[in-house]
C-alpha cells in the first residue's frame, strides 16, 4: 500500500501544483492561485445551490423531493464524465513518466490504479459541490424535516463519496475506447477529434432531454420518476438518501463493482495498454519534392494550429467555446420562433444583454492562449534560439486564438440577432461588444499563461484542463461579464445610449490595458522563463 | 566568431554557476568545450546561444552583441542541446520547413539542402511521419539537418555524440570540418576525449566554472593524451 500511496501521491501534487512552474512558485502567485480554486469552488456552489433551489421549489410541495438528489446525481455524473473522460488519455495512459514508473519494481495493476484514483479524486470534488448543497436545500426547505436527521448527512455523504467511483469507472473505460480508436483510426488526431466530437453531441443529447424532463416537473413528477427506470443506480441513489438503506447499499454496490473491474481488470492489461495506445512506427516511404517558403510569422501561426488540431485534447478543452458559438448560432436560427416569443415577454432590454451574456460565455471557455506557453515546455529552447523577437511569439499566439475566435463570434452574433430580430443599431452594438470582448480575452489569456507557466507538466492534461493559467483565463472574464450586465442595467437608468456604450467601454478599456502589459512586460516575462 | 568576454552566470538561489569566463573561438576552428557534470558547459552554451540570460560579461557572435542584438546574432548560429525535444506533433519534414521559415531559407535551397542532409543520414523515407514516433538517434539526425540547412556561422552543439550511431557520428565529423572549411565555427562540449583530442583545434576545460585552461590541442595534449591532461586538472590524478 505504500507504493500505491507514493504514486498517488505523484499524481495528485501533478494535478495540483498544476499552477505554476515548479522552479518558481512565489507566495504572491501561490495566494492567487488559492484565490482562483476558492472562487471556482464558490461559483460551483452558487450554481449547484441554485438550481437545486429552482428545482426544490417545484417538487418540495408535491412531496417528490427524491427527484432532486436523481437529478443532480446524474447532472453529477454527466458533468464529471464530460470533464474527466477528457483527463484519462494523459493522466493514466499518456503520463510522460510512464517508462521511468512502469521500469521500477511496482506492480501495474498498482500504477494503474494510483492514477485512476487520481481521476477519482477530481470526480469526488465534482460529486460533493453538486450533492451537498443540494443537501442543505433540502434541509432549509423540506416540510418532511428529513434533512434534520444525522443519518441523511450520513446517507448523503455515503453517495457522494460512492457516486464517482461508477463515474471514474465510465470515463476511464471511455477514455481507454476513445485512446484505442485515436490509434487505430487512419487520421490519427482527426479520428480522436471525430470520437469526442460524437461523444459531445451524445452529452449534449443527454444534457437537453435532461432540462425537458424538469421542465415538466411541476406537471407530472410522478410519471418522471417512474420513466426514469433506465436510470436504475441513480433511483436508488435518490431512495437511499432520502432514507432507504437496501437500495443505498445497491447503489454503493452497483458504483464500487465496476470502478473494482476497471482497475484490477485494465490494471492486468495495463502495460499492453499503455504501449499499444503510444505504439506509432515511423514509416520509411516518404519522398522529398520541391518545398515552399513561407514567412516567419506564418510558420509560427501554422505551427500554432498543427498544434491545436492535432492535440484533441487541447482542441476540446480549450476550444470547446468555439464549438459552442457555432452550436448557440445554429441553435438560435433553428428556434428563432421561441427566441422571438421569449424576447417578445422579456423585452428588448433584457433580450440584448442576454444575447451578449451567452457569446460572453462561449468565449470564456475559449482559452487557447492560456496554456500556450506551458505547452511549449520543454520545447521553448526551438524558439529561444530562433532569430525571433519574444513579443513576435506572443502576437502569434494571441492572434491565433482571434483568428479562431473571431469569426465564431461574428457568426453566432449574426444569427442570434436575426433570430432575436434585433434593431441593426443592437446588433451592432451586440457584435462590437462581443469582438471586443473576445480580443481581450485572448490578451488576458496570454497574460496569464506567462505569469502562471507550467513548463515542466508531466502531461498535456495537467496543463490544458488544470492549469490556474486556464482557470483565471476562464473565470475572471465570467466576473468582467458580470461587471457589464451591471454597468449595462445601470446606464439603462440614464439613456439608452448609456446601457449600450458602458459595456462596450469597459470591454475596450480592459483589452487596452491587456494589450499594453503584454507590449511592455510580456517579452521580458517570457525571457524570465 | 565567437567572442566571450568575463561572462558569469549566477542563479536566483545564488549559486555562481560559470565565473568569469573569457574564451576567444575564431573561424574556421572547431572547438572542443570539456568538463566534469555540472562545471558549467551547458549554461555557458546555452548563454551563447541566447537560450539564457546572465549576469555578467558580454557574449559576441560575428559581431552581434547576444544581449543587444539577440536576432541579429541568432541568424547566424545554430544551437543543439543535448537532449533536443522537437516537436512531436509535426512531421519531420513539417519540422524542417518550420525551421527554414523562421531563417527565411529560400526554397530552392531548402529543397536542395534538405534533400543533400537527410539523403545522407538517411533519414529521407522517414521525414513524412511525425516526430512523435521517432527513435532517439532519428530525433538527434533530425536535429542535427535542421542545425545544416540554416548554414550557420557559429554552430554550437551540446554533447552531440550522445544517441549518434558510429555511422552518422562519422558523417557528422565530416560536416563539421566541412562546414570549418567554409569558414564557420563550431563550439561544442563533449565527454567523449578521443573525439575530441582527433577533432578539435583548439580546447578548452573548465571546472567548477572556472577556465581550468585553454589553447590548441597539440600543445594542450603534448606528448600526453587529453584524458590525461584532463584527468591532472581535474585533480583526479
Amino acid at each position: 500500500m505504500r507504493k500505491f500511496f507514493a504514486l498517488l501521491k505523484v499524481s495528485v501534487q501533478s494535478m495540483l501544483l498544476s499552477s505554476t512552474n515548479s522552479q518558481s512558485r512565489s507566495r504572491k502567485k501561490a495566494a492567487t492561485g488559492v484565490g482562483a480554486i476558492v472562487m471556482i469552488a464558490c461559483l460551483g456552489l452558487y450554481l449547484s445551490g441554485l438550481y437545486s433551489y429552482m428545482l426544490m421549489s417545484v417538487l418540495a410541495p408535491l412531496h417528490m423531493e427524491v427527484l432532486l438528489f436523481i437529478f443532480m446525481g446524474m447532472g453529477a455524473l454527466v458533468g464529471g464524465l464530460l470533464f474527466t473522460t477528457f483527463a484519462v488519455k494523459g493522466v493514466v495512459f499518456g503520463g510522460k513518466d510512464n517508462d521511468l514508473l512502469l521500469s521500477m519494481p511496482v506492480p501495474a495493476t498498482t500504477l494503474m490504479a494510483s492514477r485512476v484514483t487520481a481521476i477519482y479524486l477530481e470526480n469526488l470534488l465534482f460529486s460533493l459541490f453538486v450533492l451537498l448543497p443540494a443537501g442543505v436545500v433540502c434541509l432549509l426547505t423540506t416540510q418532511s424535516g428529513v434533512g434534520y436527521s444525522l443519518l441523511f448527512w450520513v446517507r448523503l455523504l455515503i453517495a457522494a463519496v460512492a457516486l464517482p467511483l461508477l463515474d471514474t469507472a465510465l470515463s476511464v473505460l471511455l477514455g481507454a475506447l476513445v485512446a484505442f480508436l485515436s490509434t487505430k483510426a487512419a487520421g490519427g488526431a482527426l479520428g480522436q477529434n471525430l470520437v469526442m466530437g460524437v461523444y459531445l453531441v451524445a452529452v449534449f443529447y443527454f444534457s437537453f432531454n435532461l432540462n425537458s424532463m424538469i421542465q415538466s416537473l411541476a406537471v407530472n413528477a410522478v410519471e418522471v420518476k417512474a420513466s426514469l427506470t433506465w436510470a436504475a443506480p441513480v433511483l436508488w441513489m435518490g431512495e437511499g438518501i432520502m432514507g432507504d438503506w437496501g437500495q443505498l447499499l445497491a447503489f454503493t454496490v452497483c458504483c464500487i463493482l465496476p470502478f473494482v473491474l476497471v482497475v484490477f481488470g485494465l490494471g492486468r492489461i495495463y502495460r499492453q495498454a499503455v504501449t499499444s495506445f503510444q505504439a506509432r512506427a515511423a514509416r520509411s516511404d516518404y519522398r522529398l519534392s520541391a518545398q515552399s517558403a513561407s514567412g516567419q510569422k506564418k510558420a509560427l501561426l501554422i505551427k500554432e494550429a498543427r498544434r491545436f488540431l492535432g492535440t484533441p485534447m487541447y482542441f476540446w478543452n480549450a476550444g470547446i467555446g468555439l464549438v459552442f458559438l457555432l452550436a448557440a448560432g445554429a441553435a438560435a436560427l433553428v428556434m428563432q420562433d421561441d427566441l422571438r416569443e421569449m424576447a417578445h415577454i422579456i423585452g428588448p432590454s433584457v433580450a440584448l444583454p442576454m444575447a451578449g451574456m451567452v457569446i460572453g460565455l462561449c468565449l470564456c471557455t475559449c482559452t487557447i492562449t492560456a496554456p500556450a506557453i506551458s505547452l511549449e515546455g520543454k520545447y521553448l529552447w526551438i524558439l529561444r534560439e530562433a532569430p525571433l523577437d519574444e513579443s513576435a511569439l506572443l502576437w502569434v499566439k494571441v492572434g491565433f486564438q482571434l483568428l479562431a475566435s473571431l469569426p465564431c463570434t461574428v457568426i453566432a452574433g449574426v444569427c442570434i440577432a436575426a433570430a432575436l430580430e434585433l434593431p441593426l443599431q443592437q446588433g451592432a452594438v451586440l457584435l462590437a461588444a462581443t469582438m471586443i470582448f473576445a480580443v481581450g480575452q485572448a490578451l488576458f489569456g496570454m497574460l496569464m499563461g506567462l505569469t502562471f507557466p507550467k513548463l515542466d507538466a508531466v502531461n498535456e492534461t495537467v496543463v490544458i484542463k488544470q492549469s490556474l493559467a486556464t482557470m483565471l483565463a476562464m473565470c475572471v472574464p465570467m466576473v468582467v461579464l458580470g461587471a457589464a450586465g451591471a454597468l449595462y442595467w445601470l446606464g439603462g437608468m440614464v439613456a439608452e445610449w448609456a446601457a449600450l456604450a458602458l459595456p462596450v467601454a469597459l470591454f475596450a478599456l480592459l483589452s487596452a490595458v491587456c494589450a499594453a502589459v503584454l507590449v511592455k512586460r510580456g517579452p521580458a516575462m517570457l525571457r524570465a522563463l | 566568431m565567437l567572442r566571450i568576454e568575463h561572462y558569469s552566470k549566477t542563479y536566483p538561489s545564488g549559486k555562481t554557476a560559470v565565473n568569469d569566463l573569457t574564451l576567444h573561438v575564431h573561424p574556421g576552428e572547431i572547438y572542443g568545450f570539456i568538463g566534469h557534470n555540472g562545471a558549467g558547459k551547458t549554461t555557458t552554451l546555452r548563454a551563447v546561444a541566447g537560450v539564457m540570460d546572465f549576469t555578467e560579461g558580454s557574449i559576441t557572435i560575428d559581431g552581434h552583441d547576444i544581449k543587444k542584438d539577440p536576432v541579429g546574432a541568432k541568424r547566424v548560429t545554430a544551437f543543439l542541446p543535448d537532449n533536443p525535444d522537437l516537436y512531436e506533433f509535426m512531421k519531420g519534414i513539417d519540422y524542417l520547413n518550420f525551421i527554414a521559415d523562421l531563417y527565411d531559407i529560400p526554397a530552392k535551397q531548402r529543397t536542395a539542402d534538405i534533400g543533400q542532409f537527410s539523403d545522407a543520414f538517411a533519414l529521407t523515407g522517414n521525414l513524412g511521419s511525425p516526430i512523435g514516433s521517432y527513435s532517439h538517434g532519428m530525433r538527434q539526425k533530425l536535429a542535427l539537418i535542421s542545425a545544416f540547412i540554416r548554414r550557420p556561422k557559429l554552430l554550437i552543439l551540446d554533447e552531440p555524440f550522445v544517441g549518434l550511431d558510429p555511422a552518422a557520428s562519422h558523417l557528422m565529423k565530416g560536416y563539421l570540418a566541412e562546414l570549418c572549411q567554409d569558414g564557420s565555427a563550431v563550439f561544442f562540449s563533449t565527454h567523449v576525449l578521443e573525439v575530441a583530442e582527433k577533432l578539435c583545434h583548439k580546447i578548452a576545460i573548465i571546472k567548477d566554472g572556472r577556465l581550468v585552461t585553454c589553447g590548441p590541442t597539440e600543445a594542450l595534449v603534448g606528448d600526453s593524451s587529453l584524458e590525461d591532461v584532463f584527468l591532472e586538472l581535474e585533480g583526479e590524478k
